[in-house]
Parts: structure tokens; C-alpha cells; sequence
């Protein structure tokens, strides 16, 4: 039956995935406020979406689950219960337990069965205790009995009188009779008109009959009763069986029964309960043995290690494999994911596609008796064409534009987790939720983000006794905020912690190796070592953090986005680390700069200025090139046409145009000999269709069909500090 | 067919669904995502042939749907259902007070749901 359906099912995905957030959010809030009536409504609606929907798929893992939980939410939001910690943490983790079941659902990944069976029992039993039995959750045994028997026709006498309020509720008799007849021959229907009363008195919208029929039908009692099925219980209705007709009763009875044959959430094909669930019910073992044989159960790895067959470490290293290859798996299979657009937008966007085929339409029209004379008609219409063209394109990109809140979102049940595994007070302060960029980079930021949070969490923040002693407030703060800045989107996460320790990072990179003993190292280089492979200070490492993994995963990520990560920080009083990431990936603002017969773009964020020196203000200093003097300050000048051994139209600074860039917060002047203009390029990858090449950060296709450079400005920043002995 | 049907639940995925079953079947099917939107709907759009609507709901549930939509000339006698889960017993007793047709119990089989329909819809 649901083969209809399953075209539906990435809609459900994507619709749980939103509900297990507001389950989540509105579990989370309700600790703080545990007599927030409207939040549990808002929980329990969710809840109960999510087991309606995941039965149309036949996903009954989910459904049952769900309904477990659901029970006990209405429990709550009924006040038969009232909201404990206990109870809020029962529900956060079979939200987890549930996120995990519509996964595997989704992609087949694996399910925890303990985890889930223990948490049904738990769900249940806070269900039970201490509530009404009748709030328990009907069984699922109430459902329609089984036909039995009876193979012969049957002859019933009904006699039916409806409430009176029959119409009221959009029902007819009619449709009753019609359906009757369907099932066989209907015969010897009598009104009853008594209760008629006077036409001054009647209300037309009132029932005031009743009647009496005779039904030959080869179908059972229970096919009848159904046709009855929504007014049985308020009408005065009495179905008697008369005589028995030998004919045989036909097999598709049970096919015909107008309901769903009730799906019973206990007995599921193809779904074996675990033994020890079996012997509970026959009652071989009670509930609490079995507990307690599950608990002292060992995983293998245990097992293994006790046999001295294996070390701790490398059950250790082969767990975290595991982890990772199930990751690995699940984002394959996760990669193909949808975007849900305002149907707004795509109105918008349809709209604007109307207009550029009227501006086409206009151009071909023009072109097609085109005079001289027309030049500023045709000037127009291409302005026009332009106009449509940047709306268009900015409409299209809107559609990839999601608030970062959505990234956000899963901070603050870590923090609460990593709160409480840490023995910390943590406080978690978002701000810039609203502030759009593209889909991909929220997808691909989340995780280095959750790296840096429990970083900070873990690292970062001291425990409340620590910072009772340094008279700083004992709950500590983790501030996650996001802003443009530019055409660029900042994040930061920001805590008010202890701060890096200069000493300890110089210490171990000394020991790793990777500075030497005696090197004198400003801040600014020290911070950044924190980012190499396999550098952690932790002394113990714990689960959360400290595995030396990370923060080199988080650098390489944030710059395969094309973004930048900096540090900043002071002993004793926090560190915050600023993200800085391209609002999309596909376009750039670039500038095109000419230096000799090529052309080479610039991305626009990187340029501060543009100048012509007087010949005074360039200087050359021996080892380090040449130095240009912007307003008293010394510059590296890089000759674009030297790096990329082009032929240069001037050699001459004076005569040529210096761009003042900047990236990551070095500032360097580029000789080009002249700029062209501003223009959006689309970045074509040069690794996907060549191979890398230093200083060019992509390619794109110019105006006029050839293509164009754009530059990487760190990479030629880079590149000139290696040409430099030779250049000076 | 060429009948309307209203088709109310806040699930996008169960609403599409049911407008999905409705529509093969030839309905012309109007969409609302909760009670005060369907009210709207209903008070702006076509005549309605046929309401289905979900029970839980946020800005106003089923039930209210129902009672306000009684009140309405247009809806008096306008078959009603209401999407249930199974375990929802009393809910049908509220629905039906409310002035519910019948019910639909979810999950539900496509064919089911509009052989339900068949057996409210006025010829």
C-alpha cells in the first residue's frame, strides 16, 4: 500500500529531521520552564507527527517508538505528571534514540537494540508510575474481533433510529441506505414518522425519523455493524439475525471490511524481539533478572582485553575506526539531500524568468531590423537584460541562503551534555541566528563548529571552584554569534575561560618538534600551532576532547571552504576563535586587473586600495625585496609580472598600478599595469579540470570568451617570499 | 468527480499524502496547514465538498476546526473527518461532539480512506 507513497518519503525525512529539533529545543527549554503548557503542546504535536507519518511507511520501529514517548508526553502536558529532570532526561535521550531509529530507517545505519529496548521499558514504566491506569495507552488488542465462522448467508432485521442531530454532523441516512444495499438486497424499509413534530415547531436541521429494514446479505454481522460505523454509538440500533440463507459466504469478506485492518504495534513481521524480551513475557524471568543480566553483559572488546588477547588502546583505535567508517558511510548515503523553498521565492523567481523572455523577445525583435539609429534603444534593452540577469542571480542564490540558526540549533543540548559531563556551569549565549549563507557551508560547518565549542567547554572554561578562586562568576559563558562582515559571514565562539597558555603550547611544539628549542615566536605564530596535526595540551584526555584530533581537522575544513580561522585570546580571561567563510562558493566579486596581455582577477574582498607611488616611496632592503611607503607604512611590493614570469606592459612602479591586498591580516602591494573593471565571476575549480597551480585560486570565463585568473592572494603572497633572494 | 476537498494537518508530508490520495481519486483538494488557516481558506475559497483534518495542530486544533467551521452556513452539513491515530479514542468522542462526521485512523490505506470518503460524501 505504500508504494504510492514512498515518493513521499525524503518529505518525511526532511519534516522529522525539523520535529526532532523542536522536540529537542523544546525539551531543552522545558527544564527551565517545566510548566510551559504551550511548549509540551508544541512537543507532543511533534511527537505525534512523527508517529503518524512514520506509520504511512510502514517505518514501525519509529512509530512504536514514538508512541511511546508520545504517551508519556501527554501524560505530561494532561498534568497526570509533572515534569522532573529525570523525566526531561529520559525524553532527551529516546530523542537521540529516536534520531538514530528514523536514520537507520533513512539510510540503514545501525540501530543500538539495547538502547532502544531499554528505553521503551524506562518510557514505559514513567508512564505507568504514579498515573491513572486508564491514561495508559489502550492496547493495541482493541481492535475489531475476528470473523468468525458463519458460512451461509444471513437475512437482519435493523431497526435504527439516529440521534437527532444526524444532519448536524454532515451525515445522511441516505448514504447509510446506499450502502446497505451494496452489501446485498435491502428490502421492507419503513419509516417512522411519530416523532414528527408540528411544522411550526420543527427545526429542519434536526433528525426526527427512524426505520426499520430488512437486509439479505451473504456478508457477516460485522460488515454491517461498519456500515454504522460513525453513528453506532449514538443511535438507538438494533440488528437482529432472522433466518439463515444457505449460500456460501464469499472469501473477499474480509477484504471488503471498511477499515484498515489496525496495525498492532506488538506483533510486527520481519521485526524478532530480543530473547530476553520472549522470556519476560512468557514469564520465565522477571523484568528485573533480565535487567540485570543485559548490564553485566560484555561487549566483546571487554571480553577480548580480559583474555589479554588485545590492549585497551587498540580496542580503543578500532572502535573509533568503526565510528568513523560509519560516518564516512552515512554521509554518502546523506549526501543527496533536498532544500525546501518558499514557494515565495520560486513565484518571484518565475516572474523575473517572465521578464528576461520579454526583454529576449525585445532584443530579437530589435535585432531583427536593427538600423544604426537604434544604438540607444539597444543600449537600453541591454541594461535591461542586465538588470533581470543580477535579479535572477540573486534570486537563485536566495534560494540556497539559510539562516545560520539552523547550524546553530544543536549547541545548546551539547553544552547541556558537556555541562554536565564536565562537572561545569556553562551558560550558552547565541546571537546572529538570522544571518543567511549558503546551504553547503551550513552543512559543512557544523561539525568543526561543534569541535570548537567543545573545545571551549572542555578546555577552555575551568571548573566553578577554579573560578570562584579567581573571582570569576561561577557560571562560565560560551558565546556562539554570526555577522557579515563584507561578503564575508564571520562566526565566532567565544568563552570567558582560562585562555590559551603560551608556555605549555611553546612547551609541546617544542617537544613535538615542530619549532626549534630556542625560536623566538610572537603570539600571532603561537596561537596557530594549536592547529597542528596531533597538538593537544590536555594532560588527561578525556571523551570530549583531548584527543589531539580536531583542530587541525577544524583549520582544514574552515579553508577548504575558503575561509580563515584566527585566535585570539588572553590568559585568564577567554579565548575566542573567529571563523571567517564565503557567503557562497560558486561567485566571487572580483576585480580584473591586466598585467601585460593577460588577465587576471582579483577577489574584491581582499582590496584595500589602489595607489600609484611617487618613485621616492619605493625602497629595496636587502633579504627582503622591495618595500613600498603607504602613509608611513612599509609594504612588500610583489611584481605580478616576476611571479608569473609575464611580459609586463611597465616595469616601472610610478608608470604601473600597485593593489594594496590583504589577507589574513598581512597586508602586501601587487604591481599590475592597469585595472579593468569590477565584475561577479563564477569560480571554475582548477583542480577539478587541470591540476592546483600556485597563486591561481580558480579560473573563470571573461566577457569576451577567454579565460581569466583569478588570484590567490596567499599563494602569491607565499610565492614571493620564495622568489625573494632572487628578486632582491 | 470533480468535487473539493479541504485537507488540514500541520505535517507537510501527511497533508501532501492525503491531497495526493484525494487528487488521483479527482478531487480538487485545497490545502491548510492548521485550524485558523483552514478557516480562512474556507471562508474565502470554493464551496467545499468534503473536510478531511488532522486533530493536533498548532494555532487551533481539529476540534476547534470543526465547531468553527459548523457555525459556518456553508459547512452545516459538510461531511467532516478527522485524521486519528488509533490510540485517540476519546479524542473521537470529542470530535463527534464537536460535530465530526467520522474519522480516518491513521496510518491510513489510500483505498480506505476514499471507500470512508465514498461512504459520507453526498451523491
Amino acid at each position: 500500500m505504500s508504494n504510492d507513497f514512498s515518493q513521499f518519503q525524503d518529505a518525511f525525512f526532511e519534516e522529522a529531521g525539523d520535529h526532532l529539533a523542536v522536540v529537542e529545543e523544546g525539551l531543552l527549554a522545558l527544564e527551565q520552564h517545566p510548566e510551559d503548557l504551550d511548549l509540551l503542546n508544541k512537543i507532543f504535536r511533534s511527537a505525534h507527527s512523527i508517529k503518524g507519518t512514520s506509520g504511512m511507511f510502514g517505518f514501525n520501529a519509529v512509530a512504536q517508538f514514538t508512541h511511546k514517548m508520545e504517551t508519556l508526553l501527554d501524560l505530561l502536558r494532561n498534568g497526570q505528571k509533572v515534569v522532573t529532570p529525570q523525566i526531561a532526561d529520559l525524553l532527551l535521550k529516546s530523542t537521540d534514540c529516536l534520531k538514530t531509529l528514523i536514520d537507520a530507517a533513512k539510510s540503514g545505519s545501525p540501530v543500538d537494540d539495547e538502547t532502544v529496548q531499554r528505553l521503551t521499558v524506562e518510557l514505559a514504566s514513567a508512564s505507568t508510575a504514579g498515573s491513572q491506569p486508564t491514561a495508559q495507552a489502550p492496547p493495541a488488542s482493541a481492535t475489531a474481533p475476528a470473523q468468525t465462522g458463519g458460512s451461509q448467508g444471513h437475512v437482519y432485521r435493523i431497526a435504527w433510529t439516529p440521534p437527532d442531530w444526524l444532519f448536524q454532523r454532515g451525515l445522511d441516512p441516505l448514504q447509510i441506505f446506499k450502502e446497505l444495499a451494496n452489501l446485498g438486497t435491502l428490502s421492507k424499509i419503513a419509516v417512522d414518522t411519530a416523532k414528527l413534530p408540528d411544522l411550526a415547531v420543527m427545526d429542519p436541521e434536526k433528525c426526527y425519523l427512524s426505520w426499520t429494514m430488512k437486509l439479505e446479505t451473504v456478508k457477516a454481522r460485522q460488515v454491517v455493524d461498519a456500515v454504522f460505523e460513525f453513528v453506532r454509538e449514538d443511535s438507538h440500533l438494533v440488528i437482529e439475525e432472522r433466518e439463515a440463507l444457505g449460500v456460501r459466504r464469499e472469501a473477499q469478506d474480509a477484504s471488503s471490511t471498511p477499515h484498515p485492518s489496525p496495525r498492532t504495534p506488538d506483533g510486527l513481521e520481519g521485526d524478532p524481539k530480543p530473547l530476553g524480551e520472549l522470556l519476560v513475557e512468557s514469564g520465565a524471568v522477571s523484568r528485573e533478572t533480565l535487567d540485570k543480566a543485559l548490564s553485566q553483559q560484555k561487549r566483546v572488546g571487554e571480553i577480548l582485553v580480559e583474555q589479554h588477547a588485545v590492549t585497551p588502546e587498540q580496542v580503543d583505535q578500532a572502535l573509533q575506526k568503526q565510528k568513523q567508517q560509519e560516518s564516512v558511510a552515512q554521509s554518502k548515503k546523506t549526501d543527496t539531500a533536498s532544500i525546501r523553498v518558499d514557494t515565495d521565492k520560486i513565484d518571484k523567481l518565475i516572474n523575473l524568468v517572465g521578464e528576461l523572455v520579454i526583454t529576449q523577445s525585445m532584443l530579437s525583435d530589435l535585432g531583427a531590423r536593427f538600423e544604426m539609429s537604434q544604438i540607444s534603444v539597444l543600449l537600453e534593452r541591454m541594461a535591461q537584460l542586465e538588470r533581470n540577469t543580477r535579479e535572477i542571480q540573486e534570486r537563485v542564490m536566495s534560494i540556497r541562503m539559510l539562516p545560520i540558526g539552523t547550524a546553530f540549533s544543536r549547541f545548546p543540548r551539547l553544552v547541556r551534555d558537556l555541562s554536565a559531563k564536565a562537572g561545569k556551569k556553562i551558560q550558552l549565549v547565541l546571537s546572529g541566528e538570522e544571518t543567511e549563507l549558503d546551504k553547503t557551508v551550513i552543512e559543512s560547518i557544523g561539525d568543526p563548529l561543534t569541535h570548537l565549542v567543545r573545545n571551549s567547554a572542555d578546555h577552555g572554561l575551568e571548573t566553578p571552584e577554579e573560578r570562584l578562586d579567581i573571582n570569576k562568576p561561577e557560571l562560565g559563558t560560551i558565546r556562539l554569534n554570526a555577522f557579515h562582515e563584507g561578503g564575508n559571514i564571520c562566526i565566532t565562539v567565544e568563552d570567558d575561560g582560562r585562555g590559551l597558555n603560551r608556555d605549555k603550547i611553546l612547551a609541546k611544539a617544542v617537544k613535538q618538534g615542530l619549532i626549534g628549542e630556542n625560536e623566538k615566536l610572537s603570539d600571532d605564530q603561537i596561537w596557530p600551532l594549536i592547529f597542528k596535526p596531533g597538538f593537544s595540551t590536555a594532560e588527561k584526555v578525556t571523551d570530549v576532547s583531548g584527543r589531539g584530533v580536531g583542530m587541525d581537522v577544524v583549520k582544514r575544513n574552515i579553508e577548504g571552504l575558503g575561509g580563515t580561522v584566527k585566535i585570539k585570546t588572553a590568559l585568564g580571561k577567554g579565548t575566542t576563535f573567529t571563523l571567517k567563510l564565503p557567503l557562497t562558493l560558486a561567485i566571487i566579486e572580483g576585480m580584473t586587473v591586466r598585467v601585460g596581455k593577460d588577465t587576471y582577477i582579483v577577489p574584491l574582498l581582499s582590496i584595500l586600495e589602489s595607489i600609484q607611488p611617487k618613485a621616492s616611496a619605493v625602497k629595496t632592503v636587502v633579504g627582503k625585496g622591495e618595500l613600498i611607503n603607504v602613509r608611513e607604512t612599509y609594504l612588500t611590493m610583489i611584481r605580478m609580472y616576476e611571479v608569473f614570469s609575464l611580459q609586463p606592459e611597465y616595469t616601472d612602479p610610478t608608470k604601473a598600478i600597485l593593489l594594496i591586498l590583504e589577507t589574513e591580516g598581512e597586508r602586501v602591494a601587487v604591481m599590475v599595469d592597469e585595472i579593468l573593471g569590477q565584475q561577479q565571476v563564477v569560480i571554475k575549480s582548477m583542480e577539478q579540470n587541470f591540476r592546483k597551480v600556485a597563486g591561481v585560486a580558480g579560473a573563470t570565463i571573461l566577457g569576451d570568451g577567454t579565460v581569466g585568473f583569478i588570484l590567490d592572494v596567499r599563494g602569491l603572497i607565499e610565492m614571493s617570499r620564495h622568489a625573494a633572494p632572487v628578486a632582491a | 468527480m470533480g468535487k473539493t476537498a479541504l485537507v488540514v494537518d500541520d505535517s507537510p508530508t501527511m497533508r501532501q499524502m492525503v491531497a495526493f490520495t484525494l487528487t488521483k481519486a479527482g478531487f480538487k483538494v485545497v490545502e491548510a496547514e492548521h485550524g485558523k488557516d483552514a478557516v480562512n481558506k474556507a471562508s474565502a475559497g470554493p464551496k467545499m465538498d468534503i473536510v478531511v483534518t488532522d486533530l493536533n495542530m498548532p494555532e487551533m486544533d481539529g476540534i476547534s476546526l470543526i465547531k468553527e467551521l459548523r457555525k459556518m452556513a456553508a459547512f452545516k452539513f459538510t461531511p467532516i473527518l478527522m485524521l486519528t491515530t488509533e490510540s485517540a479514542i476519546e479524542k473521537k468522542q470529542a470530535g463527534k461532539e464537536a460535530g465530526a462526521t467520522g474519522w480516518i485512523v491513521k496510518p491510513f490505506n489510500p483505498e480506505v480512506m476514499l471507500k470512508i470518503i465514498a461512504k459520507v460524501l453526498p451523491a
